[in-house]
């Protein structure tokens, strides 16, 4: 059963200075003596939001390996129409759609691709997404090859950890010791699901007498996303997101011990957007972030991984579409779930949502879906783009099928 | 003794479901099936932590109670979701939302769309869903009779007449969507922050995709306020609150007409106590100055757009 609650978009649009248009009454309803070029050309006042500590992460010298990375703008495709059989993915098909993608990417070969992300010493995290574990969840397959590539270039298996914010999803999703020998699973915080659902009243599972979360001291109280939004002080909310004020700190996981980060989300949708690479981390990193759905929204995707954390260690995405979702996400609905037999590739996690979100948005129009195309949907990709994070212009995307 | 865990649940269904009461429960329904345990009850304070990130949509069309129970023969599970929703309407429009392009599965008793993974159902107040996680194409027929078994409890409700607001010509069949607040509509179009049609919970908008004669297709969304007072408040508040990337290009004093982010257009106008409502126009409707329709078909008069991918 599920117990992570994450809101579907709320906008925050109240703060608007929409055009002031006067003196029209009387005159036929579709009559008018205004110029439409002149009024469409004004442009649309930015919306205010909650202030953040964006500012404290642009600080930050930039690294080589920075956002976004060593082939900004560049998405390579993988399609394979045998990479599922029998609603099963193939393991070698997903092994040699990996293989192609990252030579795409890269125009080398696994050791010399390896040798352009990582050192063998690094510890690597790979951070999968296991909402709907075992249907939509990251596919293991994918995992795998990860894996297989790293360890065949040198890097211990005991330097891999996959990792997601919840420990119990990474266990329900299949992400266990057993099925990882020597590779490291950790989940940045533990949530008692049964007290979560009202099941129990028994909140010591996570609850100290004094008041904390049993996983705070898994969050670095240094390096931390601050936005102007206090979280809820319930216990419910406490269960689920550790601390609740102005605070989102990152995973001790992610600043202390992981050096890279490979991201594997899977191709689905949370409303009109999607739920792929910037959200699996800018979400999945940080603690306390439901209070930021509503102000923030998507905007937190591009904050979060403005901070060193994430920006100059995630250094390779590889979007898992061997299955999609183009409806009803970021949690499985079985309807809308459909075997999609892609990976995508690409150091630039931006340029990687924009293409899957036109990718999504062109599924959800042949399937019937309402489609609310509104630019709030992909500003926060934009948004990245003007802080240098990524390369979102359609025209600029290096958009390579494979 | 399977046959008792469905008669079982059907049970306890109808113990905590009032409105779907029946007076006798038949005794053969399906057999092989055991319950992994006793359903799981969400009410509205407590649908989100069944349901990650959708439980706003139900709650905003108005939503009593979820009834969850689990099925297990061997290795193979069925999930049974009924949600009891406040009215027939309620659930008709959480229906819309969900049923994509509807493809109904034969031998099911009531408005339906599905496939082996999961069936989607409508009667009365309720809305339905039977889940087969793992896609098994040999429990189709067993979602089948758990269905119709269901469904003999459960009150066919009053006919519903609200979409026969929207006028039938041109109207694209399946693309019927009714609104009761900022979640369904959000789904649609932006038209502002909130309830910006002042619905407030109570009011059912509806909405269609029509294609003209040219094979154009847009969207005209109808609400009927219960007074012009009603409808002028609503009116007013969509006016004040309109979002910024509509841009206003002509107005009077009952209605406008605006250019969306696509340089698409769109008109609203209050009428007594309805506001009609017309989107994704490439021009002005019929009846609309032939002057305006010339100038919004020529794509170099309208410049300044957001660039949008």
């Amino acid at each position: 059963m599920r117990g992570y609650r994450s809101l579907v978009l709320r906008d925050n649009l109240d703060r608007r200075d929409f055009l002031k248009i006067s003196g029209a009454a009387g005159i036929g309803f579709w009559l008018g003596n205004r110029s439409l070029s002149a009024l469409a050309q004004q442009t649309p006042a930015p919306p205010s939001r909650p202030k953040t500590n964006i500012e404290d992460a642009l600080k930050v010298p930039r690294t080589k390996y920075s956002l976004p990375g060593i082939f900004p703008g560049k998405v390579v495709e993988v399609q394979d129409a045998g990479a599922v059989k029998d609603d099963k993915p193939i393991a070698k098909a997903v092994h040699r759609m990996f293989e192609k993608g990252l030579h795409s990417l890269t125009k080398k070969g696994g050791k010399d691709s390896f040798a352009l992300f990582f050192r063998k010493d690094d510890v690597v995290g790979i951070k999968v997404n296991p909402v709907g574990p075992g249907t939509i969840s990251t596919h293991h397959e994918v995992v795998d090859a990860l894996i297989d590539w790293l360890v065949a270039n040198g890097l211990p298996r005991r330097n891999i950890i996959i990792w997601d914010r919840f420990d119990y999803m990474l266990k329900d999703a299949g992400f266990t010791p057993e099925r990882y020998p020597g590779v490291g699973i950790e989940g940045l915080q533990t949530m008692d699901e049964a007290a979560a659902m009202g099941k129990t009243q028994d909140n010591s599972r996570w609850l100290r007498p004094d008041g904390t979360h049993v996983s705070d001291a898994n969050f670095d109280l240094e390096a931390y996303y601050w936005a102007d939004v206090e979280g809820p002080k319930d216990n419910a909310y406490l269960n689920q997101h550790v601390f609740n004020g102005k605070f989102s700190y990152f995973g001790k996981l992610v600043t202390k011990r992981l050096t890279k980060i490979i991201n594997v989300p899977v191709f689905k949708n949370t409303g009109n957007g999607i739920s792929m690479a910037t959200k699996n981390l800018g979400y999945g990193a940080v603690c306390n972030t439901n209070r930021l759905h509503g102000p923030l929204f998507f905007d937190v995707n591009t904050e979060v991984m403005a901070f060193p954390a994430l920006r100059d260690k995630l250094v390779l995405n590889v979007t898992d579409g061997l299955r999609g979702q183009y409806e009803g996400g970021p949690d499985y609905e079985a309807k809308f779930a459909y075997w999609l037999n892609t990976l995508y590739l690409s150091t630039d996690p931006f340029a990687l949502d924009m293409v899957c979100h036109r990718a999504i948005v062109a599924k959800r129009k042949s399937m019937g879906i309402k489609v609310n195309e509104h630019p709030k949907f992909t500003e926060y990709l934009r948004y990245a783009e003007r802080l240098g994070l990524g390369v979102v212009d359609p025209g600029k995307i290096q958009h390579v099928l494979v | 003794m399977k046959r008792v865990v469905i008669f079982g649940l059907l049970l306890c269904s109808v113990q905590v479901l009032p409105a779907f009461q029946a007076a006798v429960l038949p005794e053969h329904l399906i057999s092989g099936w055991a319950s992994a345990g006793p359903p799981s009850e969400f009410k509205e304070g407590d649908l989100f932590d069944y349901i990650d990130g959708g439980a706003e949509i139900f709650l905003e069309f108005g939503f009593d109670r979820l009834l969850v129970q689990d099925y297990r023969k061997g290795h193979s599970e069925i999930v049974l979701e009924l949600y009891q929703m406040e009215s027939s309407e309620s659930a008709l429009g959480i229906y819309l939302m969900k049923c994509g392009i509807e493809t109904p599965i034969e031998g099911v008793p009531a408005r339906n769309s599905g496939d082996r993974t999961q069936f989607t159902i409508l009667k009365g107040r309720a809305f339905i869903h039977i889940n087969n996680p793992e896609g098994k194409e040999s429990l189709l027929l067993v979602m089948v009779d758990l269905a119709r078994a269901l469904l003999k409890f459960i009150p066919q409700g009053e006919p519903l007449t609200l979409l026969d607001e929207l006028p039938l010509e041109g109207r694209i069949p399946g693309s019927e969507r009714l609104i009761r607040g900022p979640y369904a509509l959000e789904s649609i179009f932006t038209f502002g922050e909130g309830d910006v049609f002042e619905l407030q919970g109570k009011i059912f908008a509806v909405a269609a995709d029509y294609r003209d004669q040219d094979g154009e297709p847009s969207t005209r969304l109808i609400i009927s306020y219960p007074d012009e007072l009603r409808a002028e408040a609503g009116y007013r508040n969509l006016r004040g609150k309109l979002d910024p990337f509509l841009k206003i290009v002509q107005e009077r004093e009952r209605g406008f007409v605006f250019e969306d982010y696509r340089q698409r257009i769109g008109t609203v106008e209050r009428i007594g106590s309805r506001l009609e409502i017309r989107l994704n126009l490439i021009a002005p409707p019929s009846g609309a100055s032939s002057f305006w329709a010339q100038l919004l078909r020529k794509p170099a008069a309208v410049s300044g757009g957001t660039g949008l991918m």
